[in-house]
């Protein structure tokens, strides 16, 4: 099963402290080794972002930072494991002091109930993600 | 530059139900898009976040919340991340997203890279054993 895992701020946050870094270089390693970790990214302020919102009349850009934001995601990894219990473990062993992170499970092309309305569009997404990954290792 | 697309939720992502055909047709079509012009790095959807969970730590220990959560708006209900020249291009892929017409939020992200560190003051040599960990496992 593949996880979503997100690090949350309440507000604008700073750049990482080097000590920062180097713990969670030891802890992705740990990640990898154990085959758990598929992806992760850090993302910068929402400085450097922006929002698009969408009506009947079209869309609507706000550029960052985010005032009216109570939450921002500051990171997140993608974690494959044998069941939410054992995500959550992992994410126990994160090297945080406080904060909050969120786990969300990601849907595959399987999760899907198949039936025949719905067979032909899951096919098309699988054949895409295949593609996609092809893609990607190319 | 990369930059991660995020997909509010709603009551109805939310409560699990199930975009129509034509929707997630739509979006097929929108996913090959963004890989014939080689902008697609990665794309996901979530369940619901019933099916999921908050870990809050603090000093001395963690506190765990097992989902559903509320104010739907605050929830993502999937991703893109994308790999364009600007943020501008990257806002102009996501005016195309199909199907969205009422009131949906989308938030674009950074992804943080070396020329961002070291915008930032930091020595991207730091990251460079971690990102090349990340890549090999970010291909299949």
């Amino acid at each position: 099963m593949r996880f979503m895992v997100m690090v949350k701020h309440k507000d604008e946050y700073g750049p990482p402290t080097s000590e920062m870094i180097a713990e969670m270089g030891k802890y992705n390693e740990e990640l990898m080794k154990a085959g758990v970790m598929k992806g992760g990214e850090g993302l910068m302020p929402s400085s450097k972002g922006a929002i698009v919102t969408f009506s009947k009349s079209g869309a609507k850009v706000i550029d960052g930072p985010f005032s009216e934001a109570k939450e921002l995601i500051g990171g997140f990894w993608i974690m494959e494991t044998k069941s939410k219990a054992e995500v959550l473990e992992w994410v126990k062993k994160i090297p945080f002091e406080e904060g909050e992170v969120e786990v969300r499970q990601i849907a595959e092309v399987e999760d899907f109930t198949r039936d025949d309305v719905s067979a032909e569009a899951l096919d098309k997404e699988k054949a895409w993600r295949d593609r996609n990954w092809d893609n990607q290792s190319g | 530059m990369r930059y991660m697309i995020i997909v509010k939720a709603n009551k109805d992502s939310e409560a699990g139900v199930m975009p129509s055909n034509e929707i997630i047709e739509a979006m097929g079509r929108f996913n090959e898009e963004l890989i014939d012009a080689g902008v697609m790095v990665a794309g996901e959807g979530l369940h619901p976040s019933s099916k999921g969970a908050r870990v809050k730590f603090e000093k001395g220990g963690f506190t765990v919340t097992d989902g559903p959560f509320s104010e739907a708006k605050e929830l993502i209900a999937g991703f893109w991340i994308i790999d364009v020249k600007s943020k501008d291009e990257a806002i102009e892929w996501v005016k195309k997203i199909p199907g969205f017409e009422e009131g949906e939020e989308i938030e674009i992200r950074k992804v943080g890279e070396a020329s961002d560190w070291q915008e930032s003051g930091i020595d991207p040599a730091l990251f460079e054993k971690d990102e090349e960990l990340r890549r090999r496992v970010e291909k299949r």
